[in-house]
């Protein structure tokens, strides 16, 4: 067999292709499977070769080339072949399903931006459905940003989320006192009733966020603070002023 | 001024509050001798507001938090009031998930907040 | 060193990439610096490597507090090279074992004089899986295990 397949490999690599570079992937098989076939445990050793072949060729293109390779060979071990490029399908397919899977933590990601609204504030809305993966990135990421940014205030606002299992629900009341300990403030907004039920259920500190309504009232209220803040700072360079004369 | 106290930590005294930045391992036997330093700076320098700047702590657990804790308690005892500062976002997140509580400070995350912080406990 | 044997437990120290006997204050520290860079190079986040670490802290606190000595085992166990890979943390101690696992488990109980009892309860809340056995006068081995996320 191995034999034959190289004798004629010309002739059939022009029967199997039309194009240069598909010419080359038969080739390139036909030489790997003149090496392993005869051999036990074939099946095992054809998947490597053929998966590589179905890297550089279409599922349609292999099928056709493999029935006239079953014509043209007396002996062709069509079966082993058949069952190699089915389980290499499958892996084909595993790996797809990884890369569908890191798109969607990719996506997830993306939907959970942090906006650095000014200076001292940072947004985080989130939206969607917030599993405890998500939950999880969304929270570490937040605290970096707050630790580089050195926001005073977070407002996580959930208008996006309508549910929340008790898993997020804790996740997220681990986020609020973790803020808290970098030294943050934290105003919850857009809370739905079941939400809301939830995050009582599961014991929620309220000295430890702030709940508004809306972001419009977390804005205003935020604004309140830190104007405030300024007008305390200033009185305290005032007395400064005057004991220095 | 001559020190009893083994120094475990170098500090900063500005007006009357003392900074610490922690730059060591606090293992068990450290943490406990940074309490007894920092209680008697307080009564010797006369200190008003700790600000334990513990960005470079890259592990708080259970116990730290609770010697962190007590030395607060005890310093408050002596009118000082005591702020942490910079915790590391990761060492945050580690100890809200083990539901630790640092009783008795205030947390900031920077040395500017914290001064602020204590300027407002005046 | 022979096997470690705790009933139904066997830890076959050959299978582990650290093993640390803690007898000493400070070895608590030691380790968690070991299990630090363990995770770290298996490529944790910074926030599950910090996790790893102080759990492993407070593993090898309530050997040396309460047992005086014993182990710390940790490795890393994958299904596939470098696919679903975790760590796993083996804490190993002959002292008297815990009374009531239950309640030392829940949370805020403790039997030490400056604690806050929130060591096991938090472990827990860190790690993926959690295992505890215990017997009076025999000692007390914790299994933890924490997963690499994907990002
Ligand atoms: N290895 C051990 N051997 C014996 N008792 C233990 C051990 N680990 C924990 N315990 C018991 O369980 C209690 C709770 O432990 P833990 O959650 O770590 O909190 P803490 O150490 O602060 O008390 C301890 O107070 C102690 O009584
Ligand atoms: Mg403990």
């Amino acid at each position: 067999m191995k034999d034959v397949v190289i004798s004629r490999l010309g002739e059939l690599v022009e029967g199997l292709a039309k194009k240069d570079e598909q010419k080359k992937a038969w080739e390139d098989f036909l030489v790997e499977f003149a090496e392993v076939c005869g051999k036990s445990d074939l099946k095992e050793k054809l998947k490597a070769p053929i998966s590589n072949l179905l890297d550089r060729i279409s599922e349609k293109e292999l099928s056709d080339g493999i029935e006239l390779l079953h014509e043209k060979l007396d002996n062709f071990p069509t079966v082993d072949v058949y069952k190699a490029i089915i389980e290499a399908l499958g892996k084909k397919n595993d790996e797809y399903l990884v890369k569908i899977a890191e798109l969607r933590d990719v996506l997830s990601e993306l939907s959970t931006p942090i906006i650095h609204l000014w200076q001292d504030v940072l947004l985080a809305p989130v939206i969607g459905t917030l599993d405890s993966q998500r939950a999880q990135n969304m929270a570490e990421k937040l605290l970096e940003n707050i630790a580089d940014t050195r926001a005073k205030v977070v407002i996580v606002d959930v208008t996006g989320v309508s549910m929340i299992d008790t898993i997020v629900g804790e996740f997220l009341i681990e986020m609020f006192s973790a803020v808290k300990l970098l030294g943050s403030d934290v105003i919850l907004t857009g809370i739905k009733p079941e939400i809301a039920h939830t995050l009582v259920k599961l014991g929620i500190d309220f000295n430890m966020v702030i709940i508004k309504r809306d972001l419009e009232s977390a804005l205003k209220y935020t604004i309140g603070k830190f104007s405030k803040g300024t007008e305390k700072k200033q009185s305290n360079t005032k007395r400064g002023d005057i004991d220095e004369n | 001024m001559k020190t009893k106290f083994t120094m475990v930590v170098p500090t900063i005294k500005l007006y009357d509050y003392l900074i610490v930045p922690i730059q060591i391992e606090l293992d068990d036997l450290t943490i406990e001798k940074l309490q007894m330093q920092l209680l008697n700076e307080i009564s010797e320098k006369k200190i008003r507001g700790i600000i334990l700047d513990v960005s470079m702590v890259d592990v708080i657990d259970s116990y730290i938090s609770f010697v962190l804790s007590e030395t607060a308690a005890m310093a408050k005892a002596m009118g000082c009031h005591t702020v942490i500062c910079k915790i590391q976002p990761q060492v945050a997140l580690t100890l809200a998930q083990m539901g630790i509580k640092l009783k008795d400070v205030f947390t900031a995350n920077s040395l500017e907040g914290a001064v602020d912080i204590l300027n407002r406990l005046d | 060193m022979d096997d470690k044997n705790f009933n139904d437990i066997d830890i076959n120290i050959n299978d582990y990439d650290i093993v640390l006997k803690i007898k000493d204050e400070n070895d608590i520290a030691v380790s968690r610096q070991m299990a630090k860079s363990f995770a770290q190079k298996n490529n944790f986040s910074l926030a599950d490597v910090t996790k790893i670490a102080t759990a492993v802290s407070e593993l090898s606190r309530n050997i040396y507090r309460y047992a005086k000595e014993g182990y710390i085992y940790i490795k890393k166990k994958e299904t596939e090279p470098d696919k679903d890979v975790s760590i796993e943390i083996i804490a190993y101690d002959r002292g008297p074992g815990i009374e009531n696992v239950e309640q030392a488990v829940a949370g805020g109980y403790t039997t030490s004089e400056r604690s806050l009892g929130l060591g096991l309860s938090g472990i827990r809340r860190l790690i993926d899986s959690f295992y505890i056995k215990s017997e009076v006068g025999k000692g007390t081995v914790v299994m933890a295990e924490k997963r690499r996320r994907r990002f």
